[in-house]
């Protein structure tokens, strides 16, 4: 099969300048229909916008507006993991943000390379929501149950157990109760620190009702978990284990010895 | 992904009964947040799942918007988006190769979750609204909220 470059070439100059086209929508203001897109399908919202004389590419606070369909928008301003990545973007992009709009003002004429340096960071702030759904597939959840399911008879276990006469409305959740001793076990999975202040309180609410219980607390990093919530944890909770996976060994182990 | 429904169960949870009867003011109050203002509203269901109306409004511009129907299971914290009544832009059609620019519905199907897109990425054109009333009063409609008469009047004065 003959190939030439020069028909494919065209093609491809051809398909990439056709997806790009300008339409007025008010004065110095032009939509720019493109072909980048969220990954549900809508395409990015880009205005060509001339404001004290310059020109400009917005998005007129559509992208950030689009991911808090799916996040928390407010964790961007806050100090931590997405605040950090989207303050590097908007750094290494030369863009301007102000109150949720991204922007980047065009330099020298030079409306292409300011177009590809747009689109280019927009397509990295959007991969912030691919964050928090990565964070939601960790598999930690899982991973705890078959690791107790592994090592104690099922007909032990309660999962998502709670206390049938004092909490009518389930709102007191322990992970699981291990059953068949004088005092059960409470395991508490503890991925993160809203977790583990849920599972303080739910430690104090069992106190309360005079329930008597040993509690097992399972990190999935405990590194990860403020040191003033973590000091907190640690004054009601009994046993923990800092991670689960370096642990599991240590975990079966002591599991088995307490329900023997 | 944590969920996956097919489009009998997607029906199934849009045509449920949800009721609102709580106080007019708590159904959607609204917040500024990063160029647009945002309201959410939960309807809890029987076994600690519930749905979750989400209203957003771009402030720059009136024809930016979105009134969601998401389903969260208890415990999880991220929803499944049933329906999504949006403005006036571009939206593509990735499986059926179709492109448009207008106020579109998207909704969740099989298809796309098959195919491992978001799950509301099919969408389709709508002259049924042009703001964010026309979305919401749609929304309320189609995926059977029942609120008393007099509140979703009150609802509509607040946006």
């Amino acid at each position: 099969m003959n190939i030439n470059i020069s028909d494919i070439e065209s093609a491809l100059k051809d398909k990439i300048s056709r997806e790009i086209s300008l339409k007025e929508e008010g004065v110095n203001r032009f939509r720019i229909f493109n072909p980048y897109e969220f990954d549900d399908g809508d395409h990015f919202s880009i205005f060509l916008k001339k404001e004290n004389g310059h020109w400009k590419f917005t998005d007129e606070a559509h992208t950030i507006m689009h991911l808090s369909y799916d996040m928390d928008v407010s964790a961007l301003k806050k100090e931590g993991t997405r605040q950090k990545i989207l303050t590097n973007i908007i750094s290494n992009f030369g863009l301007d943000e102000y109150d949720g709009s991204l922007s980047i003002r065009i330099e020298s004429d030079d409306f292409g390379s300011a177009f590809y340096n747009y689109i280019h960071a927009l397509i990295k702030v959007t991969d912030l929501s691919y964050l928090s759904k990565e964070i939601v597939r960790s598999t930690f959840y899982e991973d705890f149950r078959a690791l107790i399911r592994e090592t104690v008879p099922e007909e032990r276990l309660t999962f998502d157990f709670t206390h049938p006469d004092y909490d009518k409305e389930g709102k007191y959740v322990v992970d699981c109760r291990i059953n068949g001793m004088p005092k059960p076990i409470f395991l508490f999975a503890v991925p993160n620190d809203s977790k583990c202040k849920d599972a303080m309180i739910t430690m104090y609410c069992f106190n309360n009702w005079g329930v008597k219980y040993h509690s097992v607390a399972i990190f999935e990093d405990q590194e990860q978990i403020n040191r003033r919530v973590l000091a907190q944890f640690s004054d009601i909770g009994e046993k923990q284990f800092s991670t689960l996976l370096s642990n599991k060994e240590r975990i079966k182990e002591y599991l088995s010895e307490r329900i023997a | 992904m944590i969920y996956y429904f097919t489009d009998e169960e997607i029906n199934r949870l849009i045509a449920e009964n949800k009721n609102y009867d709580g106080p007019i003011e708590d159904f959607l109050r609204f917040k500024e947040s990063e160029g647009h203002k945002k309201a959410s509203l939960e309807l809890p269901r029987y076994d600690g799942s519930m749905f979750i109306v989400k209203l957003r409004q771009n402030k720059n511009a009136v024809t930016d918007f979105s009134a969601i129907l998401a389903y969260q299971e208890k415990g999880a914290n991220q929803d499944f988006k049933l329906r999504r009544y949006n403005g006036k832009h571009e939206h593509t059609n990735k499986l059926e190769k179709q492109k448009f620019f207008d106020f579109h519905v998207h909704y969740a199907t099989q298809r796309y979750q098959d195919a491992g897109r978001a799950e509301e990425s099919y969408a389709v054109p709508s002259d049924r609204y042009s703001d964010i009333r026309g979305a919401l009063a749609c929304l309320i409609q189609d995926c059977n909220i029942r609120i008393e008469k007099d509140a979703q009047t009150s609802i509509f004065d607040n946006l």
